[in-house]
């Protein structure tokens, strides 16, 4: 009997081992890749030069889009802003009809089948398959922040299914072997602060400021951007010292003891880089505990900037330097909405959803304009024809955030965040003044404020 | 002995067959791996909770060593991926052996430290000072191994192997000897049951199966977190499954699977607004009416359950 049973788990074994031989052997060669971007075409134009050709697939009645989003749990507060943003901009193209898509040359209706991921990495990698292999979607766009968008990077890859990547920048994601990605509107982390580690470099180390703390949160986001700044900072010639450098737990809500460490090193620049939480905890106990160095910078200002104001308060962010977004500094869009008729519209439709306006928000949204132009020039729904459509976008592609450009991985090399100082306006409001880089800044940074 | 053959075969080889061919008639072929993974868990679970009466809140932390064996001896011993299975298991078991002086507690007491036994070496893992051995807090992958399909396959042996144990425990001597010190170990060990060497023996079996289901999902999903490796839920849904379906039984923990998991991801798909209230009334109403999981509605009758 027990040599019956032996057999029958021996066969079991190979026919799941024979799937996997089957699957490996099956794989096609990856297309050559290349550019396909025609600008912003006139749709009636677009329409007459791409009609399908007799014998040419009928066009679907819909095209589909598969989205994660999480609801609940840690990363709800980076999550539903982007998920409210894309269905915001997925709304409005429904409303005037669909989008343009070039292969079958005229508008379709888009259907967003978004499913709750609850913050849950195995619940995101589970639902990534459900949305590929049972809704078969014809886009797919990944949850929010590292964490949950790491799950769907490999099930998209086995399944050559494109990746639109709103805002999971951890670099390790792209990659010269994996064409099925890309970052769409957040700089890759690696990137993101240059800006930041060439004015500490610069302007600050200028005005004798040249001793720095970094303080960041150990996950994907903020140990990469620390790593980067330390590498960056410790190159050959840097006129930098960083004097304190400590990774703490993003669970981390308590900085008193750590504040005072950092005293102890008596920097003249404290980095503090973490995510909402942790940002909001340290200013609010830098300002308890009555400290001053004479820079300080942190992330979330610039990112978040109504819940770090409704929770840090105009004294708690005061003299704070930041990245400055989309939120306050104007890029003119060559594609969709100005931040103010988008700042309208989501009021209008999310001004009781709990949901803040914030730069997640608008990441949403430009992920849903790339769809849009993606859709516009592709040759097919292919899912390299599409990388090619996306990846032809590179560089040319002006929306709200700045340029969109990727670099050959696929990651978000463009859209970079100017380094602001925040002051007071009015009774309780705060405004940025852009101190770096000397084209876009129109202010002068005030050290020794914070 | 004869018996627990015959339950194997009525029960778990329907089972192993149903979740070999699944896949070649559903597609989503990482749900499938997940019901899978839980059938290993609750298992491993039922072998410590269902035949010793020990409730390890912190089972996930065996299932994230098993992860993180399996990925360092990738990243570091270019391991082949059933090398590196075999090197999961040894870290769970590693882990087992050092945390096996909690068994000298019992109750609430043993299930609260093994939970903070099992955040320890999360925070050890997730370290930033350790990044050149565990990756720390930004993940690992393991994209040069990855195969679904033939890791679906081995987490079906692992999976066969767990139920062939539970199935030996639930009929041979050593496993009736747990059970005695489950219901009374003075009176076990007075009638010459060897209760600490059980126990042990036990628990790491339990840790042994979990660290090889940590293996598997490492080796399957190729990218994670220690967050990811390390969820806590993993030890809720396996605690929850196994007391649904029924501890100390085989079949007990794959109803649990099947239906509450199969649950799980219907509520998750179609009204996931909804998933914490339907999932929340289930358990209590579980609690307050069927303590003893479902395989008490039959056993009450005076039938056994395999």
């Amino acid at each position: 009997m027990l040599r019956r049973i032996v057999v029958c788990l021996l066969a079991i074994a190979c026919v799941a081992g024979a799937r996997g031989a089957w699957a490996q052997q099956s794989r096609p060669a990856d297309e050559r890749l290349g550019g396909c971007f025609d600008g912003y075409l006139d749709k009636a134009q677009t329409a007459q030069a791409t009609a399908p050709q007799p014998g040419e697939p009928a066009a679907p009645a819909e095209i589909r889009i598969g989205h994660l989003h999480a609801s609940s749990g840690p990363y709800a507060s980076i999550s539903m802003p982007v998920y409210l943003g894309l269905k915001l901009w997925v709304e409005q193209m429904n409303a005037g009809g669909g989008v343009m898509v070039k292969p079958f040359g005229r508008k379709l209706p888009l259907r967003l089948i978004s499913y709750d991921d609850q913050s849950n990495p195995g619940t995101a990698a589970t639902l990534t398959n459900q949305l590929i292999t049972q809704d078969k979607i014809d886009l797919l766009i990944a949850d929010s922040g590292s964490v949950l968008t790491a799950v769907s990077v490999p099930i998209a890859r086995e399944h050559k299914m494109f990746l639109f990547d709103p805002t999971g920048t951890g670099a390790a994601f792209f990659s010269k072997d994996n064409p099925y990605i890309a970052l769409l509107a957040d700089p890759v982390s690696t990137v993101w602060p240059r800006f930041l580690w060439e004015f500490l470099k610069s302007d600050v180390a200028a005005a004798g400021l040249t001793r720095v703390a970094i303080l960041y949160s150990t996950n994907d986001f903020t140990g990469t951007q620390a790593a980067a700044i330390r590498a960056a900072l410790k190159a050959p010639g840097s006129p930098v010292q960083i004097v304190f450098d400590q990774g703490v737990p993003t669970s981390t809500s308590n900085y008193a003891v750590l504040i005072d460490n950092i005293a102890a090193a008596k920097p003249d620049v404290v980095l503090e880089l973490g995510y909402v939480g942790n940002d909001i905890a340290f200013l609010r106990n830098l300002q308890e505990s009555g400290t001053k160095f004479p820079m300080v910078f942190t992330l979330y200002p610039g990112i978040e900037t109504s819940t770090l104001l409704k929770n840090a308060g105009q004294a708690g962010l005061s003299g704070v330097f930041s990245y400055v977004t989309a939120l306050a500094y104007s890029y003119p869009p060559e594609v969709g909405m100005t931040l103010e008729q988008f700042r309208d519209s989501w009021e209008k439709s999310y001004a009781k959803s709990g949901v803040e306006f914030g730069w997640n928000a608008i990441a949403g949204y430009v992920t849903g304009l790339v769809l849009g132009q993606t859709l516009a020039c592709t040759n097919s729904l292919a899912q390299l024809d599409v990388r090619k459509a996306v990846f032809s976008l590179s560089g040319k592609l002006k929306t709200l955030i700045g340029t969109f450009e990727l670099n050959e991985q696929g990651a978000q090399i463009g859209e970079l965040t100017p380094i602001g100082q925040i002051a007071p306006e009015g009774k309780d409001g705060i405004h940025f003044t852009v101190v770096y880089p000397p084209a876009m800044a129109n202010g002068k940074p005030i050290f020794g404020t914070k | 002995m004869r018996r627990g053959v015959r339950e194997f075969v009525t029960v778990a080889l329907p089972l192993l067959a149903a979740l070999a061919l699944a896949p070649l008639v559903y597609s989503n072929e990482l749900l499938l791996f997940n019901f899978i993974m839980f059938l290993i868990l609750a298992q491993g679970l039922n072998a410590i909770y269902g035949f010793t009466g020990y409730l390890p809140f912190g089972y996930v932390g065996f299932f994230g060593a098993g992860a993180y064996g399996f990925a360092l001896a990738v990243m570091h011993l270019d391991a082949t991926p059933l090398p590196a299975m075999a090197c999961a298991g040894v870290a769970a078991l590693a882990l087992g052996v050092v945390l096996t002086p909690l068994l000298r507690l019992s109750g609430a007491y043993f299930a609260i430290a093994n939970l903070a036994a099992a955040q320890a070496v999360y925070q050890v893992i997730s370290n930033p000072a350790l990044q050149d051995i565990t990756k720390g807090p930004y993940g690992v992958t393991l994209s040069s191994v990855f195969a679904p399909a033939l890791s679906y396959g081995v987490a079906l042996i692992i999976l066969a192997a767990t139920l062939i144990l539970v199935a030996w425990l639930r009929n041979a001597r050593f496993g009736l000897a747990l059970q005695a010190i489950r219901e009374d170990p003075v009176s076990a060990a007075m009638a010459g049951v060897a209760v600490v060497r059980g126990r042990t023996i036990a628990w790491l079996l339990s840790a042994l199966i979990a660290g090889l289901a940590g293996g598997v999902f490492a080796w399957h999903i190729s990218v994670f977190y220690p967050e990811t490796a390390f969820d806590l839920s993993f030890s809720i849904f396996a605690i929850v499954f196994t007391l649904f379906g029924g501890a100390a039984t085989q079949l007990g923990p794959i109803l649990g699977v099947l239906l509450l998991y199969g649950l799980y991801n219907v509520i998750g798909i179609t009204v996931p607004q909804y998933f914490q209230l339907i999932y929340g009334v289930l358990i209590v109403l579980l609690v307050l009416f069927l303590p003893d999981g479902l395989a008490s509605l039959v056993t009450r009758r005076g039938f056994r359950v395999p």
